[in-house]
């Protein structure tokens, strides 16, 4: 069918318009010998560590000053290679004005001379010399806890180990600062008590919140470590997807919004230190204990979705709930997966809805331009949190469009992405259902992000024309018509041996 | 008055051509449909799956096919099944099946429509049972000049249970295309035999040659062709016709066949092949068989089984283990034909009376199904098309005499007939013929209630017994809704998740298939039973005390084993009720080592509670099963709901095996082979070892022994 139609439609087919705000990440290239001029210094830093789910959030207060001459715009935050890769959702703002949004952050290429690898800050305007400013600076660290003892029993406690450096990694000058760790209870067995580095107990322990800090650090060089390890109790899975892929198709003719999601599960808690047990995990999930083991995942779906399904390699998984809900609270999936998930196991699954279009596109009047606005990330909700190593988002645009925009929707706090920059972006033609050109495609590419991101909103912007809606009715139309014609010109054609 | 012409149109026989045919087609669209439904309870029920153990390789096998493309499927060795020998699966299976669903994937992908290739083998068996509707329709029309036989054959085909019960949606299996091909070959050869015509030979062998790679049931064509040539020509009735068609299916047919490399020369060789070319032979010369007999290879044994039925329990343990090889029992003949199978008979006894060429092929054809359906189940399904044929012919005699409204006119006839006075006296009655409308509502009224209740039992049975994925078991909840108990999938996915890609997986045969499909890890054995030796092994493995069995499954590089066990949820399909016929087929191989009779108490009673005998409690297959059951009940009232017993109060030690996953409901148990000891103990002294030093823990809290003094 696509060889007979393709040159008919060729002439109606508009061409894919380039005007489009695509990206491909680009790094920074430094010089081997690069060191960032002494050009700022630290007055305050405080560094919230939040341990509360299984990745580490820091939320990082800084107020900056420029001990320069000149006016500078460019504040590096450096991180070590190997911790840099798994840095995810990273961003900066203004302390005193995060509604303005957030700043311009540039990603260095590995420096071949240093360990660090930076994020380069860029101040909407020059800070002058002696004057300050306040940053907010937040990112989560992904697959930074380490489970001690790295193996357990089914039933045991689990304890992670979370390490880092009195001073924070800083390629600036800081004169003081402190830590706050958060831990999800007063559970922490083992903790590095500091000496010598400041007056008093250092940490300071208040419940489930310890204290490292404050410490004059005038006079110690930046880049200096002074190790400290702690190892609290964490009795909960540590849920990474390695992997996940997620289509959103949208379809004009039928009004439907299709959503499919794939994930590649693994759990990084502690593994078991015997084989599954199966009488001890049917004793204690009648008990409800708490366990390392991903027993449920809940999964908040928009109001209205329909037609849920929970499925993986070899089919359903009957042990999934759909509950609809009213259109106030919203629908949810309850998937349980056929085993639970302990540390170390594997889950690879897929789930997918539909959705009203109606409730996400909206058509400019008089125009034949779209804007849809659609969820970039959803994904499980889940009190010790989801860490995602790799996603990819495809938005499915209906066959012709073009002059496809995207835009990710900021608010006054975090969104849980990255700066536009860090996003891959690209364009494709994914043919499906007897297209003749293929539907115009949206690939975003973001790695290490976490489910903090779920609230955050995409737009996408594209002109559809008429002409483009009603190409396929045309197309099959024409496909059945050469068919009939065929067949009645074959059943003309007289074979016959014989004379008649 | 517009109604009651649009209805003259319908009613009377006076009607064109083309509205006739037009109603025609309606009609067998509407019964291909209704076939085409009724087959998707099962994904209603449960969801779109593919069933059973058998059509599990067919899927994989299809997936390798779409995957790789043909040439590479047909030069398929597979590594992955029958560790460490391996299967040349290209070359030992039937690959009509996958290739006919890989053509369809390939043209709806060149439609660009995104189907999956699961979706196309589950839906391709209630598709072809459309078209074998239409098939029998054609076949139907030939025997009868009455259009309403074809029609109504058209309709059972549909619908009755006997071929349903082997083409519901995900019974992906050979006969789900190989009943079509069958009923189709035989409307193309009656054709043939009709005209005498080359073309509907060469159609006949085109679809015959489909058919021998599409099952290996194309024997029952091999040996029915020949043999209705056969009786022709013992009735007198040689004639170019049959001589014309015959050659040119036979010499096509058998080049066709000689295609599939399963097949190769057995056309020549094998001698349930043998009566097709001597037929040849003889219709060609008047030849007889004069082929040496040491050329041609002897019966295979399943054969034998089908003409005494008691051949394979004494020779052959591993085809009397199948349940579907066992002989039919009498209340299946009804529960999967209804009232079909008492209107068969009249059906027949109809062909005797205008016994034309057609006829003489159904007559043989009842003959010959009725005995090989008799004797082995799943031969029902050879039959059911022939039944539908006879009954099809016997309901529309019975409803073209009862439905016409019109009286016959005796005066018209009383000449002609009472001139023949020496004939019989109910022949000299003027005129033979119904005339009480009364008799003609009775006759039509009853044969439409049983046409009802024949949709009714079909509907009921369709639903109620063959619509079971069987890998998914489904209860009811005390509210009435649907429990689905889904271990097998559970065990499989976490075995393809969480176990290396390369773990071998030791299990009874019956689930080497579905292993290979849902947890894509190697087998020792599977469904495919070519190497009894190696099942043996497995059976001997299993039937061992685990120091006979250890070595076992070091060499043969096992990794993981695993056992069905239903005594938690009373699943009476596991593996301590298979255990039996393990302990038969190794016994085969190792007659010294195995002994069937000392798993029997002493007054022969197959026990496994606490009167069981030794060697079947130090049987690794009794171990696996029972181990740390009895944790699961207050103590001592551990029970087994399967065999209705008391399960052992203590659990079996396990030395060499270590419980690796059980499933939700116990019924998928799998075990890991413990490596060899690190400090080169065997196991037993190991396991041994490490209790003991427990015990030894317990005695130190108590203290040191003080020497009393007083």
């Amino acid at each position: 069918m696509r060889f007979f139609t393709a040159t008919v439609l060729g002439l109606l087919a508009p061409s894919l318009a380039a005007a489009t705000n695509l990206t491909i990440p680009s790094r920074l290239a430094l010089p081997s010998d690069f060191k960032p001029a002494q050009v700022f210094k630290n007055t305050n830093l405080v560094r919230n560590t939040n341990l509360e789910k299984g990745y580490v959030r820091e939320t990082v207060n800084v107020v900056v000053e420029n001990v320069d001459t000149q006016p500078q715009s460019d504040y590096y935050i450096p991180f070590p290679a190997d911790v840099f890769e798994r840095v995810g959702g990273f961003e900066v703002r203004d302390k005193k004005a995060t509604g303005k949004g957030r700043f311009e952050v540039d990603v260095t290429e590995a420096v071949s001379s240093s360990d660090n690898q930076y994020f380069v800050v860029h101040f909407p305007e020059p800070l002058a010399p002696k004057s300050q400013i306040t940053l907010g600076i937040s990112y989560s660290v992904l697959s930074s806890l380490s489970p001690l003892p790295a193996t357990i029993g089914q039933n045991d406690k689990q304890y992670l180990t979370h390490s880092f450096s009195a001073y924070i990694h800083s390629a600036y000058q800081t004169v003081t600062q402190k830590t706050k760790l958060k831990f999800p209870s007063a559970d922490v067995p083992d903790y590095t008590t500091t000496e010598g580095l400041k007056s008093g107990a250092d940490p300071e322990r208040k419940g489930a919140t310890y204290t490292y800090g404050p410490y004059d650090t005038t006079k110690v060089a930046p880049g200096t470590e002074y190790p400290i390890t702690v190892r609290y109790e964490f009795t909960n899975p540590v849920i990474t997807a390695s992997l996940l892929e997620r289509d959103l198709e949208v379809s004009h003719w039928g009004g439907n919004l299709a959503t499919e999601e794939r994930y590649w599960l693994r759990n990084n808690a502690s593994q078991l230190t015997n084989q599954f047990s199966r009488v001890e995990w049917t004793f204690s999930s009648y008990q409800k204990a708490p366990t390392s083991a991903v027993r449920e995942l809940t999964y908040p779906l928009l109001p209205g979705s329909v037609d849920a399904y929970f499925i993986d390699d070899i089919g359903n998984v009957s042990t999934s709930r759909y509950r609809p809900g009213t259109a106030k609270t919203g629908a949810n999936l309850e998937l349980k997966p056929r085993f639970p998930i302990f540390g170390g196991w594997n889950y690879s699954f897929k789930v997918g809805w539909n959705n009203d279009l109606s409730a996400f596109l909206r058509k400019a009047t008089g125009t034949d331009s779209y804007v849809l606005k659609v969820p970039f990330l959803q994904g499980p909700k889940m009190a010790e949190g989801v860490q995602y190593e790799r996603v990819i988002v495809r938005v499915v645009l209906p066959e012709g469009a073009h002059n496809v925009r995207y835009e990710l929707v900021e608010g006054a706090a975090s969104n849980g992405l990255p700066g536009a920059n860090q996003i891959q972006a690209s364009l494709s033609s994914f043919k499906t259902y007897m297209d003749t050109l293929g539907r115009t495609t949206l690939t975003l590419e973001v790695d290490s992000l976490t489910d903090e991101a779920r609230d955050a909103q995409l737009v996408v912007t594209y002109e559809h024309t008429l002409v483009d809606a009603l190409r396929k009715p045309l197309t099959i139309f024409a496909g059945l018509l050469t068919v009939f014609v065929g067949i009645w010109f074959i059943g003309n054609l007289d074979v016959s041996i014989k004379k008649r | 008055m517009a109604q009651s012409s649009s209805l003259d149109v319908l009613l009377k026989g006076s009607s064109g051509q083309s509205t006739r045919g037009l109603l025609r087609i309606i009609i067998l669209i509407t019964i291909a449909a209704a076939a085409v439904a009724s087959r998707l309870f099962s994904v209603i029920r449960f969801e779109s799956i593919i069933h059973e153990f058998d059509p599990w390789f067919n899927f994989r096998a299809t997936k390798y096919l779409v995957q790789n493309g043909f040439y590479s499927f047909w030069d398929w060795f597979d590594d992955r099944t029958w560790h460490p020998l391996g299967r040349v699966t290209g070359g030992t299976l039937y690959p009509g099946l996958m290739v006919t669903s890989g053509v369809i994937y390939h043209i709806l992908r060149f439609l660009t429509i995104p189907v999956d290739i699961r979706n196309v083998c589950v839906l391709l068996a209630p598709g072809f049972s459309g078209l074998t509707a239409l098939a029998m329709y054609l076949l139907t029309c030939e025997m009868s000049k009455s259009p309403s036989a074809g029609l109504l054959a058209a309709a059972f085909m549909g619908i009755v249970p006997g071929y349903i019960s082997r083409s519901v949606a995900g019974s992906y299996d050979n006969e789900a295309i190989a009943i079509f091909l069958l009923v189709f070959t035989f409307f193309l050869w009656i054709k043939a035999v009709k005209n005498g015509s080359i073309m509907w030979g060469a159609l006949t062998a085109l679809f015959y040659g489909y058919m021998v790679s599409a099952w290996g049931g194309y024997v029952f064509i091999t040996n029915l062709i020949p043999l209705h040539v056969f009786v022709l020509l013992c009735m007198g009735r040689y004639s170019s016709r049959v001589y014309i068609s015959y050659t040119t299916w036979y010499a096509l047919g058998t080049l066709g066949s000689m295609q599939i490399p399963f097949v190769g020369f057995l056309p020549i060789r094998n001698s349930d092949h043998m009566s097709a070319l001597g037929v040849f032979g003889l219709i060609q010369l008047g030849l007889l068989r004069t082929l040496s007999a040491g050329v041609i290879a002897p019966w295979s044994g399943r054969f034998y089984s089908l003409w005494d039925t008691g051949y394979a329990k004494i020779h052959i343990p591993i085809i009397a283990s199948v349940s579907e090889h066992q002989p039919t029992a009498w209340p299946a003949f009804f529960f999967d034909l209804n009232f079909l199978i008492w209107l068969f008979p009249a059906g027949v006894f109809m062909c005797f009376q205008n016994l034309k060429d057609e006829h003489v092929f159904v007559i043989i054809y009842a003959v010959l199904a009725s005995y090989f359906a008799g004797v082995m189940v799943r031969l029902m399904l050879t039959l059911t098309p022939i039944v539908c044929v006879a009954a099809a012919l016997a309901v529309s005699s019975i409803l073209d005499s009862f439905l016409v409204l019109t009286k016959p006119n005796p005066e018209s006839q009383t000449k002609t007939t009472s001139e023949d006075s020496k004939s019989l006296r109910s022949t000299q009655k003027p005129v033979v013929g119904i005339y009480s409308y009364f008799s003609k509502a009775v006759v039509t009224g009853s044969i439409t209630v049983y046409l009802l209740l024949f949709v009714a039992h079909c509907t009921w049975v369709t639903s109620n017994a063959y619509s079971s994925p069987s890998v998914v078991l489904a209860s009811r909840m005390p509210d009435g809704s649907q429990f689905i108990i889904d271990d097998y999938r559970e065990a499989y996915y976490w075995l393809r998740q969480n176990t290396p890609d390369n773990a071998k997986i030791m299990s009874w045969w019956d689930y080497g298939y579905q292993i290979g499909g849902m947890a894509d890890r190697p087998t020792l054995v599977d469904n495919n039973t070519w190497n009894n030796t190696h099942i043996a092994t497995v059976g001997k493995a299993m039937s061992s005390r685990e120091e006979v069995s250890y070595p076992i499954l070091r060499q043969h590089d096992v990794d993981y084993v695993l056992v069905v066990f239903g005594g938690l949820l009373g699943y009476s399909g596991d593996d301590l009720n298979k255990f039996l016929w393990m302990v038969r087929i190794a016994e085969g191989i190792w007659p010294d080592e195995v002994k069937e009779r000392d798993f029997f108490t002493a007054r022969g009673e197959y026990r496994v509670d606490d009167e069981a005998t030794p060697t079947m409690r130090n049987s690794l297959m009794y171990k696996m099963s029972y181990y740390n059951f009895q944790s699961l009940f207050p103590a001592g009232q551990a029970v087994d709901r399967v065999r209705g017993t008391r399960a052992p109060t203590e659990s079996p030690q396990l030395n060499t095996l270590e419980e690796a996953f059980t499933s939700e409901n116990w019924i998928i148990r799998i075990y890991k082979v413990k490596d060899l000891d690190n400090f080169d103990r065997d196991h037993n002294n190991a396991v041994a070892f490490d209790k003991g030093l427990k015990r030894k823990r317990a005695s130190k809290k108590k203290g040191p022994r003080v020497l009393r003094t007083e």
